[in-house]
Order: structure tokens, then sequence, then C-alpha cells
């Protein structure tokens, strides 16, 4: 378990040290202006992303406030706890498959409202790294080509996205357990 | 999509404040939340900076196509079809480099494009194996660094935030070889078109 520990603490100032490394000693081109001009790109696609956001986590704020989230956690609770699942993630695992920026508001909203470092909070935050919007993915994949029939592409995704609910579920209860 | 779960949300939470008497709460959470989409989009603004520009070195210096070509070789098992009539080939590498590194918007014009050149010549408007292996590949990729849940998880006063990054690597791992695996079997089940 040390050496986990390790590799997850060196993993981002590998990253840092390989990119210094090649600024400082690139010299066919000036790397620094690439990085500007990529943290340039990086400013503007988050900024474009708030008009979107606003509207979201108004509305999940609203979803939550309202009550209308705990009553339906309460009411699934005995059946996720009886399958192993924090019931407070229900809300990530309706909107994860259909867009990207809505389950980014239920995600901020599970994590202030059952803490950052809770067993949701960790369990919802693999998830949203480990698993995409795959019925949108599926949908503009095939949006430019005539093809209608996607044919096993929706069942093996949705199968990959239960077992990936499942397995951060196991994963955050071991992490918790190590911490 | 989004205008429809926007819409969706709004009214039934609404409705439901009304019946069970709670509208006070309501608007705490319409003022919250707006407020709330600005320090939402303020924590992630400079990982997300960050994070494109490391990528942008990355690809000018060639380690994206570096990583292109220890790939080719293993998708050459995934991706069967393509790679023996090498059509769309080079696209798929690059879709699934991008999709590695994390690099999603660089992905999804890439794959736009492997999947135009897979279509060529085609008249079925049924997908192929490799196409349907490319959309799950698309939706279960493996994450190397999580920035934008790191980034949340730091603006929120989290005390757990790089620890996660080795689960995040054994489940996003996992789902996609499973949906690599599960792809191929039932491919060769249910055969080509």
């Amino acid at each position: 378990m040390e050496i986990l520990k390790k590799i997850s603490l060196f993993t981002l100032p590998c990253v840092v040290f390989l990119v210094a490394i090649i600024v400082l000693f690139g010299r066919k081109r000036n790397y620094f202006s690439f990085f500007l001009d990529g943290a340039k790109a990086g400013m503007k696609s988050a900024v474009s992303l708030l008009p979107t956001m606003c509207a979201l986590i108004v509305s999940v704020s609203m979803l939550t406030s309202s009550g209308l989230c705990d009553y339906i956690c309460s009411l699934l609770a005995p059946f996720f706890e009886k399958i192993g699942l924090p019931s407070e993630i229900f809300p990530l695992i309706l909107i994860r498959p259909f867009s990207g920026s809505g389950a980014l508001a239920v995600f901020e909203q599970i994590l202030s409202k059952y803490g950052t470092d809770s067993l949701p909070g960790i369990c919802a935050s693999i998830i949203m790294a480990s698993s995409d919007t795959f019925v949108y993915v599926i949908c503009i994949y095939f949006s430019t080509t005539k093809i209608k029939k996607t044919r096993y592409a929706l069942p093996v995704c949705l199968f990959v996205s239960v077992l990936c609910i499942f397995l951060s579920t196991i994963v955050s209860r071991v992490l918790l357990n190590i911490l | 999509m989004i205008g429809k779960c926007f819409g969706i949300i709004c009214i039934i939470s609404i409705l439901f404040a009304i019946f069970s008497g709670n509208i006070e709460g309501i608007n705490d959470g319409i003022i919250r939340g707006a407020s709330k989409s600005v320090t939402t989009i303020i924590s992630m603004l400079g990982m997300m900076a960050f994070w494109q520009g490391v990528m942008a070195v990355f690809e000018k210096s060639g380690i994206i196509s570096l990583l292109a070509k220890v790939l080719k070789p293993i998708l050459k098992f995934v991706f069967p079809r393509a790679f023996r009539e090498s059509k769309g080939d080079n696209e798929i590498t690059a879709c699934v480099s991008a999709n590695l590194l994390g690099i999603a918007n660089a992905s999804t014009p890439l794959a736009l494009s492997a999947i135009e050149r897979l279509n060529e010549g085609r008249e079925s408007d049924k997908a192929t194996n490799d196409m349907i292996m490319l959309a799950v590949l698309g939706s279960s990729s493996f994450c190397l660094i999580p920035t934008t849940i790191i980034a949340i998880r730091a603006g929120l006063g989290a005390v757990v935030i790089y620890e996660l990054i080795i689960p995040v690597w054994i489940v996003s791992g996992t789902c996609m070889l499973v949906g690599i695996f599960l792809s191929r079997i039932i491919g060769k089940i249910c055969g080509d078109t």
C-alpha cells in the first residue's frame, strides 16, 4: 500500500517535471509559448462552460434544496443498501450517461452536501473520473454518418458503466479504510 | 439534451417544493446555485488552463505521436478490420491516444473523422464492429490524471486529493479492459456488417 501511495504522490510532479525539461531544453522551438497557447485555450473552454453551468447548477441546487433529492434518496436507500451502494450518488448515476456538465453540477452538489471526504463524496469523485457520457458519445460519434443502427454499442456501454459504479464503491470503501 | 435536463429538473423541484411546503428552500437554492456556478468554474479554471498548456507542450514535442507509435501494434488486436484494410487506422490511433491522455476536446473530432473513414464506400446503416469499439473506448477510457475532479475537490477544501489517482486508474482501467473484451466477444458472436 505504501508503494501505491508513493505512485499517487509522484504522478503529477512527474508530468510537470517532464514539461519543465521540454521547456528548458527543447532547442528547436519555443515550447513555453505553446504552453501559453494551450493554457489560453483551456481558460477559454472553462469560461465558455460558465453559462451552461450557471443554468445547471441552479437547477440541481433547486433539486436538493426543495427536498426532492433527499426524498428520492430515502425511498431508494433500502434498495441501494441491499446492493451495497450509497444512495446519495443516485442523482449522479442518473445524469452521468447523458450530460457531462449536468453530471459536473450534480457532482459539485454531492461534494458540498455530504462532504468531500465522505463515502458518497469519494465514490462520486471516482465515478466522475472513470465513466463518461456514453449516450451522448454514441449520439455524437454516429451523427456525421448515416448510421442509425448502433447494434450492441449501447448495451456494452451500459454494462461497463454499471460495473464502474460498483467498482468505484468498493474501491472507495477500501480507500477510506486505508486512510 | 442539456436544455431538457434543465427544464425537467426545475419543474419537478418547484412542484415538489410547493406540495411539500418548502418554498423558502427553493428560493435559497436558486440564489445560492447561481453564485455557486461561478465559484465552481473558478476552481476549475486554473487546473484546466494549466493542464491544456501541459498537453499543448506534449503535443508539439512529439510525445503524443510517440504514444501513438507505441499504441499502434496493440490497437491492431482491438480494431482488427481497420488495421487489416489499413483504412482509418491512423485516425483511430490518434483518437485513442488523445482519449488516454484525457484531451476530450481533441479526441471527439478525431473520432468523427475515424468513423467517417471507416464508413467510406459503405451503404449499410449498421455500425461495424470497429466503429462500436471506438464508441466504447470513447466512453470508457483510462483516465491518467483526473484533472477536473482534482480541481473541484481542491476548491471545496478536500483532504483526500492526489490519493484518488490510483483508485481512478484501477476503476477506469478495469472498465476500459472489460469494455474492449466484451465488444470483441460480442462482435465475434454477432459477426460484422
